[in-house]
């Protein structure tokens, strides 16, 4: 009967590790892959801001950033730093084409 | 009848008061220069080549202090070495500047052969390239050493810059300029002209902006700030760091066509490099 339960109690403890441990695959999968999809909108932007001569000074920086924290399995602040890599880059390409051939003279200096 | 009349006076009237956009570039720099002369009306003119050490008194007085044992001369000693010295193939730089080193006054130039704005700098590096010398970098190093030497001899030359009337790509590359020198840019939204036109004189934490005529007299610079001597593309990278914009390359199109405005503005400015700045 000790047995049967010692036996019993191994099945179970074992089925639970294996389940969580595919369940904490599965979340991490997830979270890389939606992290994936946001880091390369955010270089497509990049690339984008880029073209019209509109990228900020920090955008370089925070892709690196947000790859390294998600290398160290920390994706909630690479997704942070990927999203604002995004965002400065599409107000960046709104600045440069809201600019293009009408940059001029001051009213001061009309 | 009535209403044609009064929009053809509006029209007269508004034109009074508007820039016409095809300004020409003589235009600008009577309006640019005006306006300096005007915001700051104690101020000889040929004393925007000083910068802020023209318009700050006390700033002044610790500048006049360093330029008795001036931080730049190694630089200009080197410089006239290099100038000397004979590439691998027995020419030097004196093959390539016809005018001896006291060439700065010609640059930035605008090259109707290769199409484009030719600074000092590129100078340098395509007469080194053309006798099979490595170029320089742009910002930091050597380059420093031979602009520097050239500076000093060519000092009390008025800066000249020439839009020539014969090429309209030059005055495509001066507008290109025009236009960067005004756009926004970086996370801060200031153009160059919102800290050297409008606030130009005033305090930026504890730094006083210079005006933007007489900027590009005195390169290249000693700036204490990088404890050496550095190019006007450096400065130019730095400024756009500063409003948090990516900077563009050093010599690239961009910054080249930057530098013919921007020189172009201080027109009739004595030349006064090297110089050393905050």
């Amino acid at each position: 009967m000790g047995v049967l339960l010692k036996y019993i109690l191994i099945s179970i403890v074992t089925t639970g590790m294996l389940l969580s441990t595919g369940l904490f695959a599965d979340v991490s999968a997830a979270e890389d892959a939606e992290f994936a999809t946001l880091l390369s909108e955010a270089k497509a932007a990049q690339k984008k801001a880029n073209s019209v001569g509109g990228e900020w000074r920090d955008v370089g920086k925070f892709l690196k950033q947000a790859e390294q924290a998600a290398a160290d399995g920390d994706f909630e602040k690479a997704t942070k730093l990927a999203q604002k890599a995004k965002t400065q880059c599409e107000l960046g390409y709104e600045q440069a084409v809201s600019q293009k051939g009408k940059a001029g003279h001051p009213s001061y200096l009309q | 009848m009535k209403n044609a009349l009064i929009a053809t006076v509006l029209v007269l009237v508004c034109s009074l008061f508007v820039q016409p956009l095809s300004a020409s570039p003589e235009d600008n720099v009577r309006l640019y220069q005006d306006y300096f002369k005007k915001r700051f009306p104690n101020i000889d003119f040929q004393e925007f080549a000083n910068g802020v050490y023209a318009v700050n008194a006390q700033l002044r007085e610790n500048w006049e202090a360093i330029e008795e044992f001036p931080p730049y001369e190694p630089f200009v000693e080197r410089g006239e070495s290099m100038w000397n010295t004979a590439f691998a193939n027995g020419k030097s730089y004196a093959d390539c500047f016809q005018n001896g080193p006291g060439s700065k006054h010609l640059y930035p130039q605008w090259s109707k052969e290769q199409g484009k704005v030719i600074t000092l700098a590129l100078a340098i590096n395509q007469c080194r390239e053309a006798n099979g010398e490595k170029p320089l970098k742009y910002k930091k190093g050597p380059i420093n050493d031979i602009l520097a030497y050239m500076a000093y001899e060519s000092r009390g030359q008025l800066t000249n810059v020439v839009i020539p009337a014969d090429d309209p790509r030059a005055l495509e590359a001066y507008k290109q300029g025009k236009e960067f020198y005004f756009t926004r840019r970086g996370q801060l939204n200031f153009s160059c002209s919102h800290c050297h036109f409008s606030s130009s004189g005033m305090n930026l934490r504890s730094d006083v902006l210079s005006p933007a005529v007489g900027q590009t007299t005195g390169w290249p610079v000693y700036r204490s700030k990088w404890g050496t001597v550095g190019t006007l593309h450096r400065r130019y990278t730095g400024c756009n760091k500063q409003v948090r914009a990516k900077p563009f390359p050093a010599q690239g199109e961009e910054y080249r066509n930057l530098e013919y405005f921007h020189t172009h503005m201080s027109n009739g400015v004595v030349l006064n490099g090297p110089s050393s700045r905050k």
